[in-house]
């Protein structure tokens, strides 16, 4: 069994807001001028793993399926003179690295997953597994545009960031359990951050053999 | 802080590469072959011809399906062991570039056929449906330490007995999208790369690779000791100028690997700020250890560097030779710089080090179980 108090929660879940729109809203979060390269995932999970006061010592797990879709839209689209700073912003870890480096925030652990049906248990499993004393599980998706309209982008933004910790400190929200079990079930990144948005309890199987917990105080 | 010596151990490990597999290509490294060839940088799109190490008979331009999936299938048929992905048997896909290639080739040619390998989810679902693997299969992807996580995440699910064993799989390939991609960062350019070599530009070559390692608690003949990472958050593109970095993520490795006579295996791409840093870090933490870097002939494999070294690495010990730096001449970047092959009989371990954007660093001590 692995297991772990959830003491911290952020949550975003902008519904239709534009990338213009959502940097509107966010840059008051970051500092002056460091919204301008900024991506929408970028600010969204920056936004949230901020509001954690990420720490040198803290481990980072960032889940995303399909990550920085539009600045992967826009660096193919600037072939055949490729873009270098579309092709830096372009890749996989880019959201959290974006928030860190404009913090000059060094971090021991940082593990950047992409997943499909069941991401939400190897998110999970990779975040209990750490030794870290506490662990910063983020993640989120922003809504493409042609890379969607293709089924390779997500068609919803959202993000998140947990701190999740081995002792229950007071003010604790709840805990998440890993635990064998028979059978064989799915849990998806959005079916995820549907859960911690909407605070909702969970008891289910999330891949074959385990079994999820979600329990809020 | 390291990874404590946990009892896990590296039951098989294999690679392939422009060279062959990972005897093969230790066999060429030891002769002092370069695989890197000189191809236009957006294929047969054209531009500046650019050190790469394709597999033989590959183009860099994207097929659909893929032409890397036949390299793939070979690989995979030389993993011992079956139900991976099952409970028990996690796998663990790394890698920075998955089918990304095909996303190129999407948007030049509008052909739907290249959307299937785009994504990394998508991408790794139909290699597990294609390699028969069950649903236990996580997906790793930080640039050019992704292998190295892999290994720590499947490490630590063994030693916490959540698996018996677990496979740990990386494929990076090249495509005009990260060839693009790198040329527009100047650092992948019309010079060969000549990893620390001083000189007064630095240049990288890129390369085709793939590997694999089962991980296991029983069996294996090698331990991964002192498995350490760090991420320095100082820029996308570069190191904190005094080195601190590197030595932040080595300093857990040396702690494993006290009293003990090792050789190095440094990230050595042919940059010249990164490759002095790491030769004077390593130089701090392993003192009197040769440094050795084998991109100059097989160019950067990508996400997939770390598990491909690790494969030659273990070929270098078992063979009792660890072939020298390749790739140009002149000085080099301190005296510890091995350009030629070496005995390594009386050496008992073997520091393997990556590194990637936004500064981050990975390490293991390779060594005997």
């Amino acid at each position: 069994m692995l297991e772990r108090h959830l003491q911290a929660l952020h949550t975003d879940n902008p519904g239709d807001e534009t990338p213009a729109a959502a940097r509107e809203r966010l840059k008051g979060r970051f500092p002056p001028g460091a919204t301008r390269r900024m991506t929408t995932l970028g600010l969204l999970v920056g936004n949230a793993l901020a509001e954690l006061g990420p720490g040198p010592d803290d481990a980072i797990v960032y889940a995303t399926g399909y990550a920085e879709s539009r600045a992967l839209e826009g660096f193919l689209d600037s072939f055949p003179t490729p873009s270098p700073t579309l092709f830096q912003t372009s890749i996989h870890p880019s959201a959290v690295q974006q928030l860190m480096i404009g913090r000059q925030a060094p971090v021991r652990e940082f593990l950047p997953l992409s997943g499909g049906a069941r991401f939400a248990f190897h998110a999970l499993r990779a975040a209990l597994l750490s030794p870290a004393p506490r662990v910063l599980l983020c993640g989120g998706e922003e809504r493409g545009t042609w890379l969607l309209e293709r089924g390779l982008a997500s068609a919803r933004t959202f993000a998140f960031a947990a701190a999740l910790s081995r002792e229950c400190a007071p003010g604790s929200l709840g805990r998440v359990r890993l635990s064998r079990a028979g059978g064989d079930g799915e849990l998806g990144l959005e079916s995820w951050f549907d859960l911690l948005d909407g605070r909702t309890p969970f008891d289910g199987l999330v891949a074959p053999g385990w079994r999820l917990e979600v329990v809020w105080r | 802080m390291a990874e404590s010596a946990a009892p896990v151990k590296v039951a098989e490990c294999g690679c392939i590469t422009a060279l062959g597999d990972a005897g093969a290509t230790h066999a060429a490294l030891l002769r002092g072959e370069c695989a890197l060839r000189p191809v236009p940088v957006l294929g047969r799109d054209g531009g500046q011809a650019v050190p790469l190490a394709l597999l033989p008979g590959r183009s860099l331009d994207e097929a659909a399906p893929p032409d890397w999936l036949e390299a793939v299938r070979r690989l995979h048929a030389a993993i011992p062991g079956a139900d991976w992905g099952s409970p028990g048997r996690p796998v663990f896909v790394t890698g920075s570039n998955f089918g990304v290639g095909g996303l190129y080739a999407l948007r030049r040619t509008g052909d739907p056929a290249f959307a299937v390998w785009g994504a990394p989810a998508a991408c790794t679902e139909r290699l597990r449906a294609l390699l028969g693997w069950g649903p236990d299969v996580s997906v790793i992807s930080h640039a050019c330490v992704s292998a190295h996580l892999g290994l720590l995440l499947a490490t630590r699910a063994v030693a916490a007995g959540l698996a018996e064993d677990a496979l740990v799989f990386s494929f990076d390939f090249l495509s005009p999208f990260v060839a693009g991609g790198f040329h527009a960062l100047k650092i992948l350019n019309s010079g060969f790369p000549s990893p620390y070599r001083l000189g007064n530009s630095g240049a990288i070559g890129l390369g085709d690779g793939a590997a694999f390692a089962v991980l296991s608690r029983e069996r294996g003949a090698w331990t991964l000791a002192g498995q350490s990472v760090y991420n320095e958050m100082h820029q996308f593109t570069a190191n904190r100028g005094d080195g601190s970095g590197f030595d932040r993520c080595l300093e857990g490795v040396a702690a494993a690997a006290r009293g003990r006579r090792i050789w190095f295996k440094g990230h050595g791409t042919g940059t010249l700020d990164a490759g002095q840093l790491e030769v004077s870090a390593a130089g701090r933490a392993f003192p009197g250890a040769p440094v050795v870097g084998w991109k100059g002939s097989l160019g950067h494999t990508l996400g997939s560097c770390g598990l491909v070294e690790l494969a030659i690495a273990i070929e270098s010990v078992r063979a009792g030779r660890t072939p020298g730096t390749i790739g140009g001449t002149g000085p080099t970047m301190g005296a510890s710089v091995a350009t030629e092959s070496f005995e390594n009989g009386a050496y008992d371990g073997a520091v393997c080090a990556s590194n990637a954007f936004g500064g981050a660093h990975a390490a293991f001590l390779l060594c005997h179980a």
